[in-house]
C-alpha cells in the first residue's frame, strides 16, 4: 500500500529540488517520475507522499497533478493508446479507430482492459498532423495510420 | 518565388542532428560572430529585420527584446516548445531535426539580451525532441557553447529544459511561465508583462522556437538580405505545417507573402483527385477559417490574413475538402478549447463548455434554430474579456464557422442529419 | 497622486490606486467577485468591467491602475451589457438551489442578478455537476457546485494563514475547489473562507440552516475573546445572537477575526449548546447557560429573588462592613467604566490593598498566533491595569484563600471558556463567610460553595454599552447590541444601586433603548 519511491526515484527528487530556481518548479517532473514507478499513474497516496517528500504543501501539488493531462489520475494499462482526435486526425478517420479498439477489446475508451494491457484514451492534437492519423502508445508515435496497421500494431505489441 | 530553405536547408541530413554535423554545415559559426557585436547591436540588427514572432501572436521580436528594462535585475530567456496549437508541427521538426540550431539562436538571442540563464520549455509529449535536445544541450556544454566564459568572450550562460506535462494554455506566455514556475498553468494577469516581470518576477524574453532560430540567419544576411524575403511587414521565411485534405502534408519553409493557392496545389501537391476546396484553416485552429474563395485570394501574410478578419497564427494550415461537414469540424474544435481552457476566467471557463454543449447537442441532431443565434452570441461575449487569448481563440472558430457555413449548420439543425455526410454523427461516433 | 474621473466624478487617488479602488474611495458601485482588498488581485471573475475613454476594449477595474485624467465609467449600455454576460457566465452552472442553500440573502450572485439580470436563463444544456455537502472538518463545509471558482479562499489560506490547504484541483469547467482528499480545514481563521466567499459554496457549520439572514439584525461590536480585541458584526434577533463577523478595521483586525472569537455570542444567549456528531448520534459538546435570576444559596438552600430586592440586600450588608472587611475580586472582562465605577467605589468604601486581579493562565499571556489571536484572553486587561493606576490599586494576581475577609465581592469572568481555573479558585473562597458573585453564565463552581453566596446575574457585553483598550491601547467603545437577560445588571448599574439609588432608576439612567424595527427584513448585509 504504502507508495515509496525507489533509491534513485528518491535521488531524482533530491536532484530536481535543487536543479531549478525555485522547489515548487521540481513538482513537474517528480510528478512524472512517480507516474513511472507507479505502473503509469499517480494516485493521491503518492501526492501525499510526494509532498512529505519535497516538502511542498499537498494542496499545490495536487493542484499541479490534476491540471496537465499527462498525469493519469486512474490506472491505466500496460499500454496506454492515446489516439489524436484533434481536426487532422478526425479528417483522417482516428475515431473509427478508437472505436474500433474499443469494440475489439470491449472496453470503454479511459478504462483497463481485463487483460491490463491497454487503456484507449483520445487525446488533443500531438504535432503529428502531416503523418495523420496518429497515435501515441506510451513515449511512442505511431503515424499513418490505416484501421488494419493500427490493429496490427496493436497486436505487435508484447 | 517558390518554397525557400533558409531554417531548413539540411534538415534532409541526418547528421545536421549532432554538433560535428552542425559545424560542418558552418554551425556555431553566428555565435563566435555575435559574441564579439556589441549586443545592443543585435537587438538592433532584429528589431530592423522585423522578425515577428513565429508562435501565432507575430509580436515583433526586436520590440520585445526592447522593453526588457534596464535595472539590473537578472534576465531570462525562455524558448516557447510548447506547440500546442492543433495542427502546427514545425517546431516539432526542427528541434527533432536541428537541435543545435535552435541552441544557437537561444546563445545569440541570450547574448543580446545579456540573459544568464535560459530554459525551453517544451510539451511532454514530444519525448523524443527532448531526448534529442538534452544530448544537444550536453554537446554543446562540452564543446564551450554554454557554460562559464563562452569561447572566452566573458559571457557566461546556462540552459535547461523544462518539460511540460500537456496543458494547450501553458503554450500561452504568462501560462508558460506560470508552468516553469511548478505552478498551475494559468496565464498571469498582465500588465506586468514577461519582459518587466516575467519568471520569478524577473525581466523575462518568451520567444518561439522558429523565431530564436530566425536569428542566426539574420546575423549570417545581415537586416537587408533578409528582408528580401517576404513583404515589407512581414518580413523572412516561414514554416508552414499543411495538413488534412491535400496530397503531401508537410511542413513547408516558404518566404511571407506567399499565396496560399501556390502552397496548396505546387508544394503540397494539391487537393485529392475529384474533390473541391471548401474551406481553409489559415493559422492553427484558433484562426477563423477561410472559405475556398478567401483562399484562393489569400496570401501568407500577417496583413493580409488580418485583412480577411483571421490570422497567420502558428503557421498551420488545414485544407479541407468538400467532403467535409462543417459542424463536425466545429465540434472537434469546441471539444479541444473546452478540455484546454485552464478555468481560470469565467467567460472562457464557462463559456467554452457552453459553446461545446451547444455543437454537440446539434451534432447529435437535438440542436433548434435558437442554437446559431446563441453559439454567435456567447462566443461574441467571450472575445477580449479574459486574461488570455484562448477565449478568444475558441470563440472566432464559432464566429467563422457558423456565418460562412451557416446553411449547412442550418441543414444540420433542421434535419437532425449532416448536410455533407447524409447521417447524424450521433450514429457514428459516441 | 493622479486624479481621474470616475462616472462623471472627479477623484484624487494615491498613486499606484487601482481603479476598482477609487471606486470604493467614492462609493460608487460596481460589481465584483475575486477582488478582495487584502487579498492578491486575481482578475479572474470579469465583472468589474470598465470603459476607459479612449481604450476601445473594456478593461478590468482591478488591475488597472489609475493614471492621471483618465476617464472611466461603468454605467455605459456597453459595461452593463458586459457585466450581464459576466454574471450569465457564473449562472449558467450554478445550481440556483438559493431555496435550500444558506447563503440567500447575502449572495453575491443574487445581489447582481437583482441590479443587472432579471432575465430568464439562455443556457439549455444540462449543468456540470460537482460534489455537495463536501464535510471540510469541524466548521466548514463546501459545495462545489455553487462555487463559482473566484479563489479568495485559495488566495486567504496561501496569503494570510499560509496554511495552504484549500487549492483549484482540475481545470476548465471540471475546476473544483477543495483541500486534499477533502482533509478538514480547521485552522483557527476557516471561517474567514465563508465569509469572503461571494456565493453558499463555503458555509458555516455553527451557523448554517439556523437562521435566515433577512431575519437577522446585525449591529457594532468588538469580540471579547482575546486582547486583540477584533471589531465585529453581531447578528441576532429576539431569540438572541447567531453569529459574529469580522468587521474591518485597519487599526486592529483588518478584515478578519480567529475561529476562538466567533464563538463569543454562545456567551450571550440564555442557553447555547454545541452539538456534535451526525443526524441520529448527536452529542452535546458543551453547553453554557445564563444566569437569569438572582439566587441566595446558604446551606443546601437556594433561594430565588428578583434582582433589585439582591441587591439591596447586598448594599445593607456592605453597610456595616469597614475598610479590610471585605475584598473585590476582577478579571480583564470588564469595561473602563465598570472598572471606573466598581474601583472607584471600593477604593473609598473600603481598602487598595483588598482589590485581587483573577488572571486565566497569566503564562500565556505573552503568546500570539501571528495572525490576531492573543494568549491573554480577556479584551481589557490594559484597561484593568490603567484603572489599578489610576486608583493607585497595586496589580495582585489572585492567588491565596480570602477567608480573611467577612465578604468577597466577585466579578466573574465572562468567556468562562478562556478560564480554565474556575474550580481552583471557587476552592479558595470555601472557607469565607459570605461571597456575591456577579456573572453572566450560571458558573456552577461558584454555585456550591460552603459560604453563603448570592449569584446576582451580570450583563453580558454585548447588553450595556463601554469601551475595551486592547493589547496595544486603542481605545474601542462599543454599544450595546441587544438585551437577552432581562433581569441582569452591569457592574456600573450595581455600583450605583450601592451608592443609594433603586434599580429602576439606574436602569432608566443607563437604558439603551433597543429600536424595535417595524420591517425585520431591511436587513443590510453591507460591504461585500
Amino acid at each position: 500500500m504504502n507508495f515509496q519511491l525507489s533509491s534513485e526515484g528518491q535521488e531524482f527528487v533530491k536532484k530536481e529540488l535543487k536543479r531549478y530556481e525555485t522547489k515548487e518548479s521540481a513538482i513537474i517532473p517528480c510528478l512524472f517520475r512517480v507516474q513511472k514507478e507507479n505502473a503509469g499513474w499517480v494516485s493521491s497516496e503518492s501526492v501525499g507522499y510526494l509532498s512529505q517528500l519535497m516538502d511542498i504543501p499537498e494542496a499545490r501539488i495536487n493542484e499541479v497533478f490534476q491540471f496537465y493531462t499527462m498525469f493519469n489520475q486512474v490506472p491505466v494499462g500496460k499500454y496506454h493508446v492515446q489516439v489524436c482526435c484533434n481536426v487532422a486526425c478526425c479528417m483522417a478517420g482516428t475515431r473509427e479507430i478508437i472505436e474500433e479498439f474499443c469494440k475489439e477489446h470491449n472496453v470503454a475508451e479511459g478504462d483497463v482492459t481485463s487483460d491490463k494491457r491497454f487503456t484507449f484514451t483520445r487525446v488533443e492534437c500531438l504535432g503529428a498532423c502531416d503523418k495523420a492519423p496518429m497515435m501515441q502508445i506510451n513515449d511512442d508515435y505511431y503515424e499513418d495510420l490505416t484501421m488494419d496497421s493500427a490493429k496490427q500494431i496493436l497486436r505487435g505489441l508484447k | 518565388m517558390a518554397e525557400v530553405k533558409m531554417l531548413t536547408e539540411h534538415y534532409a541530413d541526418d547528421s545536421y542532428c549532432g554538433i560535428e554535423g552542425y559545424q560542418a554545415k558552418k554551425g556555431y559559426e553566428m555565435l563566435k560572430k555575435a559574441l564579439k557585436m556589441p549586443p545592443a547591436e543585435i537587438v538592433t540588427m532584429v528589431k530592423d529585420s522585423g522578425l515577428r514572432g513565429r508562435g501565432g501572436a507575430g509580436f515583433p521580436t526586436g520590440m520585445k527584446w526592447s522593453f526588457l528594462p534596464n535595472n539590473g535585475e537578472e534576465r531570462y530567456l525562455l524558448c516557447n516548445a510548447d506547440e500546442g496549437e492543433p495542427c502546427t508541427f514545425k517546431d516539432r521538426m526542427m528541434m527533432e531535426r536541428a537541435p543545435h540550431q535552435l541552441i544557437e539562436g537561444m546563445i545569440i538571442s541570450a547574448f543580446a539580451v545579456q540573459s544568464k540563464k535560459s530554459y525551453i520549455y517544451i510539451r511532454g509529449e514530444y519525448q523524443f525532441a527532448v531526448k534529442v535536445l538534452e544530448q544537444a544541450i550536453q554537446e554543446a556544454y562540452k564543446a564551450g557553447y554554454l557554460g562559464q566564459n563562452i569561447l572566452g568572450s566573458g559571457f557566461s550562460h546556462d540552459m535547461d529544459i523544462y518539460v511540460g506535462a500537456g496543458a494547450y494554455i501553458c503554450g500561452e506566455e504568462t501560462g508558460m511561465i506560470s508552468s516553469l514556475e511548478g505552478l498551475k498553468g494559468q496565464p498571469k494577469l498582465k500588465p506586468p508583462f514577461p519582459a518587466v516581470k516575467g519568471y520569478l518576477r524577473k525581466p523575462t524574453i518568451v520567444n518561439n522556437v522558429e523565431t530564436l532560430a530566425s536569428v542566426i540567419y539574420i546575423l549570417r544576411d545581415g537586416v537587408e538580405a533578409y528582408r528580401k524575403f517576404g513583404t515589407q511587414k512581414s518580413p523572412g521565411t516561414k514554416l508552414f505545417s499543411v495538413s488534412g485534405d491535400v496530397m503531401k502534408p508537410g511542413n513547408y519553409e516558404v518566404p511571407l507573402g506567399y499565396k496560399l493557392k501556390d502552397l496548396i496545389e505546387i508544394e503540397c501537391g494539391g487537393l485529392k483527385l475529384g474533390r473541391q476546396l471548401k474551406a481553409v484553416i489559415p493559422g492553427g485552429t484558433s484562426a477563423p477559417v477561410l472559405t475556398a474563395e478567401e483562399a484562393n485570394r489569400a496570401t501568407l501574410d500577417y496583413e493580409c490574413l488580418a485583412d480577411m478578419k483571421s490570422m497567420l497564427g502558428s503557421g498551420s494550415i488545414v485544407v479541407i475538402d468538400d467532403s467535409r461537414c462543417m459542424v463536425d469540424m466545429l465540434g472537434v474544435i469546441t471539444h479541444f478549447y473546452h478540455h484546454e481552457s485552464c478555468g481560470q476566467c469565467t467567460p472562457c471557463r464557462e463559456g467554452t463548455g457552453w459553446l461545446n454543449k451547444v455543437v454537440s447537442a446539434i451534432k447529435a441532431g437535438n440542436g433548434t434554430q435558437k442554437d446559431i443565434d446563441t453559439l454567435c452570441k456567447v462566443a461574441d461575449n467571450m472575445k477580449g474579456r479574459t486574461i488570455c487569448a484562448l477565449s478568444d481563440a475558441a470563440a472566432l472558430p464559432v464566429l467563422s464557422f457558423v456565418p460562412k457555413f451557416r446553411s449547412e449548420f442550418e441543414y444540420y439543425i433542421r434535419e437532425g442529419k449532416s448536410q455533407v455526410r447524409g447521417i447524424s454523427y450521433a450514429q457514428m461516433h459516441h | 497622486m493622479p486624479k481621474c474621473t470616475i462616472n462623471g466624478k472627479q477623484v484624487e487617488v494615491k498613486d499606484g490606486t487601482t481603479i476598482i479602488q477609487a471606486f470604493k474611495q467614492l462609493n460608487e458601485e460596481i460589481a465584483h467577485y475575486c477582488w478582495h482588498p487584502a487579498l492578491s488581485i486575481a482578475g479572474v471573475c470579469r465583472l468589474c468591467m470598465v470603459e476607459i475613454a479612449g481604450n476601445p476594449r473594456l478593461q478590468i477595474a482591478c488591475n488597472t491602475t489609475v493614471t492621471e485624467g483618465m476617464v472611466v465609467s461603468n454605467n455605459s449600455p456597453m459595461v452593463k451589457d458586459a457585466v450581464r454576460w459576466g454574471l450569465d457566465f457564473h449562472l449558467i452552472n450554478h445550481p440556483l438551489d438559493c431555496p435550500i442553500c444558506d447563503q440567500a440573502g447575502e449572495c453575491g450572485l443574487q445581489d447582481q442578478y437583482m441590479k443587472f439580470g432579471m432575465y430568464d436563463p439562455e443556457m439549455a444544456e444540462k449543468k456540470v455537476n460537482k460534489r455537495k455537502a463536501v464535510d471540510l472538518g469541524e466548521r466548514v463545509m463546501l459545495d462545489t457546485e455553487r462555487c463559482i471558482l473566484c479563489s479568495r479562499c485559495v488566495r486567504f489560506t496561501e496569503e494570510i494563514t499560509k496554511t495552504n490547504e484549500l487549492g483549484i484541483f482540475n481545470r476548465g469547467d471540471r475546476s473544483e475547489i477543495g483541500t486534499f482528499k477533502d482533509k478538514p480545514l480547521n485552522n483557527n481563521y476557516s471561517l474567514n473562507t465563508v465569509d469572503i466567499c461571494p456565493v453558499g459554496a463555503l458555509t458555516s457549520k455553527d451557523f448554517r440552516f439556523k437562521q435566515r439572514v433577512w431575519f437577522l439584525k446585525d449591529k457594532p461590536s468588538v469580540c471579547n475573546g482575546c486582547s486583540t480585541g477584533c471589531s465585529v458584526d453581531v447578528y441576532f434577533n429576539k431569540e438572541g445572537v447567531w453569529r459574529v463577523k469580522p468587521r474591518h478595521n485597519e487599526a486592529v483586525n483588518g478584515y478578519w477575526m480567529c475561529d476562538t472569537g466567533r464563538n463569543i455570542y454562545k456567551n450571550v444567549n440564555r442557553v447555547h449548546t454545541d452539538v456534535e456528531g451526525e443526524r441520529g448520534e448527536k452529542q452535546v459538546k458543551r453547553s453554557i447557560s445564563r444566569l437569569v435570576q438572582a439566587v441566595h444559596r446558604m446551606n443546601g438552600q437556594s433561594e430565588y429573588m428578583q434582582t433589585s430586592f439582591a441587591l439591596e440586600q447586598v448594599r445593607t450588608q456592605l453597610a456595616s462592613f469597614k475598610k479590610g472587611d471585605v475584598a473585590l475580586v476582577v478579571t480583564g472582562q470588564q469595561t473602563v467604566e465598570e472598572y471606573n465605577s466598581l474601583l472607584g467605589y471600593f477604593t473609598k468604601t473600603f481598602s487598595a490593598d483588598d482589590v485581587y486581579h483573577w488572571q486565566n493562565n497569566p503564562q500565556m499571556w505573552g503568546e500570539f498566533d501571528g495572525l490576531l489571536l492573543r494568549g491573554d484572553r480577556n479584551p481589557n486587561t490594559r484597561g484593568l491595569l490603567k484603572a489599578f493606576d489610576q486608583y493607585s490599586i497595586k496589580s495582585q494576581p489572585w492567588t491565596q484563600e480570602l477567608s480573611k475577609y467577612k465578604l468577597v465581592l466577585v466579578i466573574a469572568p465572562e468567556n468562562i471558556a478562556a478560564y480554565p481555573d474556575i474550580a481552583e479558585k471557587a476552592a479558595l473562597l470555601k472557607n469565607c463567610k459570605s461571597v456575591v458573585v456577579l456573572t453572566t453564565s450560571q458558573l456552577t463552581p461558584f454555585a456550591n460553595l460552603s459560604a453563603e453566596t448570592l449569584q446576582i446575574p451580570l450583563k453580558s457585553y454585548m447588553e450595556k454599552s463601554g469601551t475595551f483598550l486592547n493589547y496595544n491601547g486603542v481605545e474601542q467603545k462599543f454599544s450595546p447590541v441587544t438585551t437577552v437577560v432581562e433581569s441582569a445588571v452591569s457592574a456600573e448599574e450595581f455600583v450605583a444601586v450601592l451608592g443609594g439609588q433603586t434599580l429602576a432608576a439606574v436602569q432608566k439612567f443607563y437604558a439603551n433603548p433597543i429600536e424595535r424595527v417595524e420591517n425585520q427584513f431591511i436587513h443590510q448585509r453591507g460591504e461585500m
